[in-house]
């Protein structure tokens, strides 16, 4: 069955939405059914727990979440709605049984697998669970930048299609797609919101579907996963993306958006980071981008080589949650646009000059409340700078690298006994200093190898940091909210430009990251929310209602 | 205008001395020393180094010269960095340090119903949370001139020198409806004797050795603590 495409075949600026106003959002979401993927991710647990907590006339969400360390799909989502940080809002407001009455009303859990066709369900069981969902909305995928391209195809490119093969078994085949704004490639410019299909970055025109195959035929044959990364990376780099990441994400855009069976709209966040204010202050979750990026500027690693008038395009999780409401809103009305992206280089740039010197204030904060002494009298009062990449400091990482290698090799095989007479030796405790001599030795090394890590890191992001110089418009998700009433735009409002990043990048994002973030890359855990009175201590899986495979 | 103030009588307090033991030159050492990198702050440092004898010694003390020089060293830095830096300045040397006499005073004048107006040659990033602690009517002092989302090393014009002239004070008590000679003003320094001459009824707070001489000179009371 074809369907009416969105945006792209109707002009250049999609359909132009009416600025007539449209009905509350209450309204919009108001017994509609959704299926989505993806809600056990740091994005898509924000997104349900605000739809949970500010649209409850939301009919139902089937939400499909796979098996994971010992925990069935149903024991893992209840888990996380009783025991993460997202729902605190909401389980503070209503309690723990108004809680789980809410989540044993609206939501159901289904296990299934994405990388599987139909996500795993045979036709019949596909046809029973979607007949009366009205929009399939996909979260789902790997963020990882330098993935093993196997897992990259399989979460990014097969999941979405299988998600999509889901929404055109549904009575109105709507599907709304999570994608990255950085799927734009190697392209210093404006980046306006729009999709060619079979038009890479770099110009040049390539048949999607054939591309899949070549690259999933190259990667078969290879044993390595370094060798399928090199591969994937040269068709990536041959096409004019700049890793594995944005490459799968944007095969998939480019695959979804031929397809005819589903009408699909495109949501394009760019780097989503620690909440605003929702669900709380500062929350983040897992090793995100600029996790690892305040980790090095809190260490002795003070010349950071980034461009600095480029733009650092982060956008508060609850942000891209808020826009997300609104344009899964605008897909259930039928009047979305194609895409969306969801950025702030567009209506509040936040250059890297601006982000590395803020950082430097965060860190000296955060030591002034928990550091050690080395922490707080060293650390704290080194401020990092940015530097242009080719340059190589003195005290850059590279020199440092070559020092502390040269000095392992050096340290290596010499020995203080071999060097100086017995007489000298004994008179100088020789044994105690040639102890002392391999315990540097093998700090050199850790430094080498430490050193080779930020190293391989700053690769990673250089095209992000120095390379390309992105604006992303955001005009579709203005156009949204100046549609919206006056309440919805309190809640939902795409509110970038009230930004204020001093405060934000000071005060919520750097103690954010410490908080949740940092800990995971000292090998920590961070811990789950307590329960709250009458949830027992102890998680223990409960069905919020039956998986469905037996509803089926 | 806070409840209850008259509109008539004023009580002027000169901030340097009456309510804080540091001046702008300590304030403006500090945001030096911290600013970004090493080598940046020892420049830094230098050139407001350059102000401290303006502005302990000779005829520049009390004009505006040696408060313009004093920041001047801050040219360059970022808007960002002054803001944040300037919160934990008043967090460590400012909140909790105002001085006990100077506050007693505040508060006597609030309760005679006096419009409470704050004097400073300090910047507004540092004064301005003191004046919304202390609960003030009017903030004078110095900002910053910001382009580009740095600071150029100048003040905004007018710029508030070591002293404040009488014609300043006559000036604001036209323009806000004040009686000067209801009104009270409080200095700690010499340099503050042109202001505390115009007001009608002038009090010396700690007075250094210059102003405790024209404070007996003159008869004006004089408080210490």
């Amino acid at each position: 069955m074809s369907v009416k495409k969105n945006g792209s075949k109707n002009g250049a600026n999609g359909r132009g939405v009416a600025r007539t106003g449209a009905p509350p959002l209450r309204e919009t979401y108001r017994g509609k059914h959704l299926l989505v993927t993806g809600v056990t991710g740091f994005l898509g647990k924000v997104w349900l727990a605000m739809v949970l907590d500010h649209l409850p006339e939301l009919g139902k969400a089937t939400v499909i979440v796979r098996p994971k360390k010992g925990e069935d799909a149903t024991a893992r989502f209840q888990h996380i709605a009783e025991r993460s940080p997202a729902f605190r809002p909401l389980r503070e407001k209503l309690g723990a049984g108004a809680f789980r009455a809410l989540v044993r009303d609206k939501i159901r859990v289904v296990e299934a697998k994405l990388v599987e066709p139909l996500c795993g369900f045979s036709e019949k069981e596909a046809d029973a669970l979607m007949r009366d969902v009205d929009a399939v909305v996909h979260f789902a995928g790997l963020t990882d930048f330098e993935p093993d391209p196997k897992m990259a195809i399989d979460a990014n490119i097969h999941g979405a299609q299988h998600a999509a093969d889901l929404a055109a078994r549904t009575p109105d085949k709507r599907y709304v797609h999570v994608s990255t704004c950085f799927v734009a490639g190697r392209r210093s410019e404006t980046i306006a919101e729009e999709i060619t299909p079979g038009l890479a970055p770099n110009g040049v025109r390539f048949d999607p579907a054939e591309e899949l195959r070549e690259l999933e035929a190259g990667i078969a044959s290879l044993d390595t996963k370094k060798a399928r990364i090199d591969y994937a990376m040269g068709r990536a780099d041959a096409l004019g993306w700049p890793n594995i990441y944005t490459y799968s994400k944007a095969l998939s855009e480019h695959l979804i958006e031929t397809r005819e069976d589903v009408t699909t709209t495109t949501f394009r966040p760019a780097i989503v980071e620690c909440a605003r204010s929702y669900p709380f202050e500062g929350w983040n979750e897992g090793i995100n981008t600029s996790g690892p990026l305040v980790w090095l500027l809190s260490t002795t690693f003070q010349r950071f080589p980034a461009r600095a008038t480029n733009y650092f395009d982060v956008v508060p999780v609850d942000t891209v949650a808020r826009s997300m409401v609104l344009v899964v809103a605008a897909a259930l009305r039928d009047r979305a646009e194609s895409i969306y992206h969801c950025g702030s280089s567009d209506l509040n740039p936040f250059t890297f000059r601006r982000a590395v010197d803020l950082c430097g204030i965060g860190i000296r904060r955060m030591y002034a409340k928990r550091g050690d002494d080395y922490e707080k009298n060293v650390l704290a009062k080194l401020d990092p700078a940015c530097v242009e990449p080719e340059e190589n400091p003195v005290f850059g990482h590279r020199r440092m690298r070559l020092v502390a290698r040269a000095t392992r090799n050096f340290l290596r095989g010499w020995k203080l006994s071999d060097n100086v007479s017995p007489k000298l030796y004994r008179k100088i405790d020789g044994e105690k200093l040639d102890e002392k001599l391999r315990s540097f030795s093998m700090d050199c090394r850790t430094a080498d190898r430490k050193l080779g890590q930020v190293e391989e890191m700053l690769r990673v992001y250089m095209p992000f940091v120095n390379e390309i110089a992105y604006v992303f418009r955001t005009q579709h998700l203005v156009d949204a909210t100046a549609e919206l009433t006056e309440e919805d735009r309190e809640l939902f409002g795409f509110d970038v430009a009230d930004i204020s990043w001093r405060d934000y990048w000071v005060k919520v994002q750097v103690p954010g990251l410490d908080k949740w973030a940092l800990p995971l890359l000292r090998n920590e855990k961070v811990p789950d929310d307590p329960p709250l009175e009458g949830e027992p201590v102890t998680f223990q899986a409960e069905e919020p209602s039956a998986p469905l495979r037996a509803a089926v | 205008m806070a409840e209850g103030t008259n509109g008539r009588s004023a009580a002027f307090f000169r901030v340097e001395g009456t309510l804080l033991e540091r001046g702008p030159l300590a304030a403006a050492g500090w945001l030096a020393s911290n600013a970004q990198g090493v080598g940046e702050r020892i420049a830094r440092l230098g050139n407001v180094a350059l102000a401290a004898p303006l502005s302990l010694v000779g005829e520049l003390r009390t004009g505006a010269t040696g408060t313009r020089v004093t920041w001047m060293g801050l040219r360059g830095m970022s808007e960002d960095r002054l803001v944040l830096l300037a919160e934990e300045y008043v967090e460590k040397y400012v909140t909790d340090e105002v001085l006990e006499v100077g506050a007693e005073l505040l508060k006597k004048a609030r309760k005679q119903g006096r419009r409470i107006v704050l004097v400073s040659d300090n910047i507004d990033l540092i004064v301005a949370p003191l004046a919304e602690q202390l609960e003030a009517d009017d903030l004078i002092c110095n900002r910053l001139e910001i382009r580009s989302e740095k600071a150029t090393g100048r003040l905004e014009d007018p710029v508030i020198g070591g002293n404040v002239s009488g014609q300043w004070a006559r000036a604001f008590a036209q323009e806000n409806g004040i009686d000067l000679s209801d009104s009270w003003a409080y200095g700690a320094s010499g340099a503050d004797s042109l202001l505390l001459s115009a007001i009608g009824q002038p009090c010396a707070v700690n007075p250094d050795r210059q102003l405790r001489r024209l404070a007996r000179d003159h008869e004006w009371p004089v408080v210490e603590k």
